[in-house]
């Protein structure tokens, strides 16, 4: 038995409130949190009656997906889905953020969320089906719809071939200033934040006198890469690269002041990283339209080949390091 | 009240010295990058998203150019996240190896490219910034770090291979003993 629910959003969370029912073969919830199912998930199921899946441990094909739960820091799982027009549950509240920014709206998307977030809702209620919404938007689509252009004369096509390049260019220029504006400034305005703190308040010696003895010898990073690399951790370090990121910010600071040598750059930000993506593997493989099956063995492979690489990547890097500075 | 008086300059102090790096970053970093990005994204716009499928179809053959070239091309051309739907052009049990690929080089092509995985530069811009602070140009850096990204890739999509075609090995055996 199937049930509605009305999902709003949280504190400080975006878009909704998704009113959302599973239809026959069209009923799995796709938990693809960190750490098991996320509690979210699980209730969502218990409520409508749908399936609950562990994303991480099986694929699903996408349009058997009702709801995916996801636990973006707004970089890139929050938007995979919405652009697949599968809603979106997103437990971080994140509001319109990464390169696919575009596809999260208010009726896909809604964040924040927690468990008193979610009712039933009265079944006499009038839910939009997905039917009424794809109408609307290809009422959008044919108004925007542009009628076949004549070839005409060469002047009129010469101009046309150079409106169109300009109009590239264009375009070009309002995506990179979005970017900046989405993506580049918030952390700008972060790790500012973060740096103007440690370089001030002392703390920076605390984190000089801890990272430093690491972080400036090739044991150290390589003990670094092996901890990031632990397949037990590496899914948790992963999300949005900010642990990543704020490591390579702190080590920054302790080049600039020289309490670690700067040889030790290119090591550093392989040493950092070995967990580079380890969160995503279930959702990048389903990117590259991979099988379920392929997706359950992909993904312990992967983080047990990090194990690997991961400290070699800091050996050739070290190697490479040599006669740089 | 002098006490208080010192404690709320050392507060504010925390946030001037932040302004003051967000400065330096705002422009020190962003025109360049900005136009940077502008160019990069109207080449690839200019090329098109067919040529770049039909060039990374024919990449898939050999070993090389599955876990370098391919890579890089996604990367580059499509930028993270949407690079891994390069994967569909990839066999089955190559798929993760791909992805551990393409995932793994979408910091160090930050250096050279950083419209590649613009909301995640500071891997790289973290550390950078440091080396600037020495008086040191970022050139060398960034060359070599893209280098080595393309060796460890290389290196990670074989491993992943082998570590993949082993497991799948093992869950046949395993099924048909069932």
């Amino acid at each position: 038995m199937y049930r509605a629910v009305k999902i709003t959003k949280g504190s400080g969370g975006f878009g909704g409130p998704l009113i959302v029912k599973p239809e026959e073969g069209k009923d799995i919830i796709l938990s693809v949190t960190g750490g098991g199912i996320s509690p979210i998930a699980q209730k969502l199921a218990d409520m409508t009656g749908g399936k609950v899946v562990d994303g991480f441990k099986t694929s699903v094909p996408d349009e058997q997906v009702l709801i995916a739960v996801v636990d973006c820091g707004g970089t890139a799982r929050c938007g995979v889905y919405p652009k697949k027009r599968i809603y979106t549950v997103n437990l971080t509240p994140v509001g319109q953020s990464g390169p696919l920014a575009k596809y999260i709206t208010e009726d896909i998307y809604v964040s924040g969320v927690t468990e008193k977030d979610i009712e039933y809702v009265d079944e006499n209620e009038i839910i939009p089906t997905k039917e009424e919404v794809r109408e609307k938007i290809d009422e959008i689509k044919k108004a925007t719809a542009q009628k076949n252009q004549e070839k005409g004369n060469i002047l009129t096509r010469i101009g046309k071939g150079a409106s169109k390049v300009v109009g590239i260019f264009f375009s070009a220029g309002r995506e990179s200033i979005d970017s900046v504006l989405k993506n580049v400034l918030p952390f700008m305005a972060f790790v500012s934040m973060l740096i103007g703190i440690i370089l001030r308040s002392g703390i920076g010696d605390i984190i000089a006198n801890t990272i430093a003895p690491f972080s400036g010898t090739l044991p150290g990073l390589l003990v670094i890469s092996i901890i990031c690399a632990l397949p037990v951790l590496s899914p948790l370090l992963g999300p949005g690269a900010v642990i990543a990121q704020v490591v390579g910010v702190l080590v920054g600071v302790e080049i600039g002041k020289g309490n670690i040598p700067v040889q030790y750059a290119l090591p550093a930000l392989f040493a950092i990283n070995p967990q580079v993506g380890a969160d995503f593997i279930p959702v990048g493989l389903s990117l590259g339209e991979a099988e379920p099956e392929t997706v359950e063995i992909g993904v312990p492979a992967i983080l047990f080949s990090r194990l690997i690489t991961g400290p070699l990547a800091v050996i050739i890097a070290f190697i490479f390091s040599i006669g740089l500075y | 009240m002098e006490f208080l008086a010192r404690a709320a300059e050392w507060f504010i102090g925390l946030f001037q010295a932040g302004g003051e790096n967000f400065m330096g970053l705002v422009t020190g970093i962003l025109p360049t990058l900005i136009v940077l990005i502008t160019f990069v994204n109207s080449i690839i716009k200019l090329v098109g998203e067919e040529k770049v499928q039909r060039i990374a179809q024919k990449a898939t053959k050999n070993i090389f150019s599955r876990y370098v070239i391919l890579p890089l091309l996604s990367v580059f051309f499509l930028t993270n996240p949407m690079c891994y739907t390069f994967g569909k052009f990839v066999d089955e049990k190559y798929k993760p190896a791909f992805y551990d690929a393409a995932v793994s080089f979408v910091h160090p092509i930050t250096g050279l490219f950083p419209h590649a995985n613009a909301s995640e530069l500071f891997v790289y811009y973290g550390i950078a910034e440091g080396i600037k602070q020495q008086g040191l140009s970022l050139g060398p850096i960034a060359v070599r770090y893209f280098i080595v990204g393309l060796i460890v890739i290389f290196i990670r999509g074989i491993c992943t291979e082998i570590i993949t075609a082993k497991m799948m090995e093992k869950k046949a055996v395993s099924e048909e003993g069932v």
